[in-house]
């Protein structure tokens, strides 16, 4: 199986986008319209963290029972390593990036405009004309800070483009299993949709698409669920231990899927799309959606077990734990749950666990699971 | 509705129940103070009087079902529209609080831990979801929910957490999501939103309340949540005397109905006679700590489980605690509520809560009571249990020092958890900022 394709570095994207003469804006978890950055000439890099950053900086500012993904993110920052960003975007998706958003507003004001932006808790009309609203909101504040002002042909021009990209992300995640990437090298490509320009991610995809499809890859097929695979040596272990990744609930990955949307209104449109995503507590998704989106997925794929992969503090996925692995382990789906720090190493406890794990399922018989 | 819950309802919450209670009234007014009344001043005269209508809205709880209809909801929720609807209302913030008072929130709570919930959670959540799984309470029993009515004005928590209930009960989740206003003014398309969500839910609610909501009575709940909140307000207020009539661990004592009980009309009655005591004691020159020498703010929950603890801890240094962010959220917003313009005032009102605004915000209501309350010092309890309520407080905190020029202590505990209330550090630190307050 090959490895990896060749996928650009952040950094490598990010020089080559400056030089083009665009800009750049950091894009802090979950969900946002990044076709409407684009249309401004921004390109969205998003700061999931980043993982492994020395956390003192934000100590300084954040009490230790906020999550890494929120202390890091703040780190970097205060390290300069937000200083290539000409913007902040900081979408609203739990208390501590709320934390976050604020902070950077009153107190910690770095050089560069923040934006925040409120993706609304549900999915009624009330909550899409918000939501296009607040993306309306958000082109004004962008047309202050850049100096530009796209047409609502460029804007549906730039939707279109990132729907495409979706689109074949979505193609991708359909044919994983004959595809000649190991779990690594599919989750390095998939997570490139956080700092690619949407037409290079696409010809990356359409690239490997076009390859001739392979057998199924082996192993033991589990969901991962969660929010991000770091350390990403998750997954080559996961390899190593006999375990095929065959779907995911990452919020960082498969609840970002997002379906194309509908209406020729382009604020409305950005705002379909990010509310007709998969299931997501951060969105307000009720646990019984997102039990059955997890039920679907293992059904589709043959999955028999769920990694839940947790950045420690996360409240949104602690809340819908219990009741989802009660739920799943009922209907024959066994599943651990794991709890990182993005600056941890990977450790032994860690593998130790999703080895013994990886074991018990295998040992349970597939007529055991599914019922 | 059957005859029997009716007459079961009747007979217990408005006959047996009352007197029963009257008589637990006339017997607390007799017995001795608890607190040491060496440093503080003997309780309010009203104490037992705020206990007895608590227990009386608790009891109401335990018969309703089957006879009236059940809201659970946040403490931030906009009550007018329940109440106007006759719902019985039910706070799980405020079971769990009681719980924390009586020292029974971690036995509950580890219920909830044993099914799975994360100690990392809110611990009003696991008290209340432990609650639910166990049926264990200091209230005798909860009444199960007709609905849920989650408003995401004080944190998203709650709307993970109404969530869960959600599945356990069956229950329907009515939302009213209030976008949060990182600036100083919420954006006109997020007032619009509130207001849109708040007549979305009308229908809902009818729907279950089985009746049709009366414009006129909610305007009369209106008047009367406002009138409430007023009083609440003036109340807080009156501690910037000298010495303070109330000290905040009374106002966290009293705060009960005005969170539960908003938009009744014994709840207006009982705050304009706790004025009335606060003013005697203003005229008569009772500070609620004996030799106030020093008055400092509180920031964030109190600590339910500590809070005499604290109260003569620092009394005992002439300490007086006069201001609180926290019980000031129930009053500061009373202007905005306009009875004439209800679904609009309403929708304001509730999207401006201190909890649903920026830090920046935070700290200049606290600028504010340091100037106006004439005060010496903050301690800003760094709840472990409530992120959007601590995150920011490291830089509040060093901005009261740098600006203000006042001693400012950061305390690390959690609302209802006492297992991270380590109570030797506490005293340390306490003892500490004590001397750094001169």
């Amino acid at each position: 199986m090959a490895s990896t394709p060749t996928i650009p570095s952040r950094t490598e994207t990010i020089r080559a986008w400056k030089e083009q003469g665009g800009a750049i804006a950091a894009v802090l978890p979950i969900h946002h319209p990044r076709a409407l950055l684009r249309a401004f000439g921004l390109l969205p890099v998003e700061v999931w963290g980043p993982p492994r950053v020395d956390p003192a900086p934000g100590a300084a500012h954040l009490q230790p029972y906020v999550c890494s993904i929120v202390g890091n993110a703040l780190s970097f920052l205060l390290r300069d390593g937000l200083e290539v960003a000409d913007v902040i975007l900081v979408p609203h998706a739990c208390d501590s990036l709320q934390g976050l958003g604020s902070l950077l507003l009153d107190f910690v004001r770095p050089r560069q405009p923040v934006f925040p932006l409120y993706i609304p808790r549900g999915r009624r009309e009330s909550d899409l004309q918000f939501l296009a609203d607040e993306c309306r909101a958000l082109y004004d504040k962008l047309a202050a800070a850049t100096g530009r002002t796209p047409s609502e042909a460029e804007l549906m021009e730039s939707i279109r483009r990132e729907e495409e990209a979706d689109g074949l992300l979505a193609e991708l995640y359909r044919r994983r299993r004959t595809l000649p990437l190991t779990d690594l090298a599919f989750y390095r490509l998939a997570r490139a949709r956080e700092y690619l320009p949407a037409e290079e991610f696409a010809a990356l995809l359409r690239a490997v698409l076009d390859t001739p499809p392979t057998d199924p890859s082996a192993g033991l097929p589990i969901l991962l669920s969660g929010i991000v695979p770091e350390p990403m040596g998750l997954l080559d272990a996961i390899t190593q231990m006999g375990g095929v990744v065959v779907a995911d609930d990452l919020a960082c990955c498969g609840r970002r899927l997002y379906p194309p949307g509908t209406s020729t209104a382009p604020f409305r449109r950005m705002a379909e799309r990010i509310l007709n995503a998969p299931p997501d507590p951060t969105r307000g998704s009720p646990i019984a959606e997102r039990l059955r989106h997890l039920m679907g997925m293992a059904r589709e794929t043959g999955a028999r077990g769920v990694v839940f992969y947790d950045v420690k503090f996360c409240e949104p996925e602690l809340f819908d734990l219990p009741l989802l692995r009660r739920r799943l382990q009922e209907a024959g789906l066994p599943s651990v749950h794991i709890e990182v720090d993005l600056n941890d190493p990977l450790s032994g406890q860690i593998l130790t666990r999703v080895e013994a794990f990886l074991e018990m399922v295998a040992h349970q018989t597939p007529e055991e699971g599914h019922r | 509705m059957n005859l029997f819950n009716a007459l079961r309802y009747g007979w217990n919450v408005n006959v047996l129940g009352p007197a029963v209670l009257r008589l637990q009234r006339w017997q607390a007014q007799r017995r001795p103070a608890r607190w040491d009344t060496r440093y503080l001043a003997p309780p309010l005269r009203i104490a037992p009087r705020t206990k007895e209508l608590v227990a009386r809205h608790w009891l109401a709880g335990r018969y309703a079902n089957g006879y009236r209809k059940v809201a659970w909801v946040t403490s931030g929720a906009p009550v007018e529209l329940l109440k106007a609807l006759d719902f019985y209302v039910l706070y799980p913030e405020n079971h769990a609080a009681i719980c924390g008072t009586a020292r029974v929130a971690v036995d509950i709570a580890s219920e909830a831990e044993s099914a799975g919930y994360s100690r990392d959670l809110c611990s009003y959540a696991r008290t209340d979801i432990g609650a639910v799984l166990s049926g264990k309470t200091p209230v005798g029993h909860l009444p199960k929910p007709d609905v849920l009515f989650a408003c995401t004005n004080i944190c998203q928590t709650v709307l993970f957490w109404y969530r869960v209930l959600a599945e356990y009960f069956g229950a329907p989740l009515v939302l009213i999501d209030t976008p949060f206003v990182y600036t100083e003014e919420a954006a006109e398309h997020a007032v619009r939103y509130v207001r849109r969500q708040l007549e979305e839910a009308v229908p809902i609610l009818e729907r279950i309340a089985g009746k049709r909501l009366d414009e006129r009575k909610l305007r009369q709940v209106g008047l009367l949540s406002k009138r409430a909140s007023e009083l609440w307000l003036e109340i807080l207020q009156r501690c910037r005397h000298r010495p303070a009539p109330i000290s905040v661990f009374d106002q966290f004592i009293q705060m009960a109905p005005i969170v539960e009980m908003r938009g009744d009309p014994e709840t207006v009655d009982f705050y304009a006679a706790l004025l009335k005591e606060v003013d005697e004691r203003i005229a008569t020159g009772i500070g609620a700590v004996k030799n106030e020498r020093q008055r400092v703010l509180w920031d964030n929950l109190p600590i339910w489980y500590r809070l005499r603890y604290l109260a003569e801890f620092l009394a005992q240094h002439g300490v007086a605690v006069v201001a609180s962010t926290y019980t000031n959220a129930w009053g500061e917003l009373a202007p905005l509520i306009d009875p004439d313009d209800l679904w609009e005032s309403m929708a304001r009102t509730y999207i401006y809560p201190i909890l649903n605004r920026g830090t920046g915000h935070k700290l200049r209501t606290m600028q504010q009571m340091v100037k106006e309350y004439q005060l010496d010092g903050a301690i800003l309890h760094s709840d472990r249990s409530c992120k959007p309520y601590s995150i920011g407080q490291m830089d509040q905190r060093d901005r009261l020092i740098r600006e203000l020029g006042v001693p400012a202590l950061l305390l690390e505990a959690d609302h209802n958890d006492f297992r991270v209330f380590a109570e030797e550090q506490v005293a340390t630190r306490l003892a500490a900022f004590v001397e750094m307050l001169g």
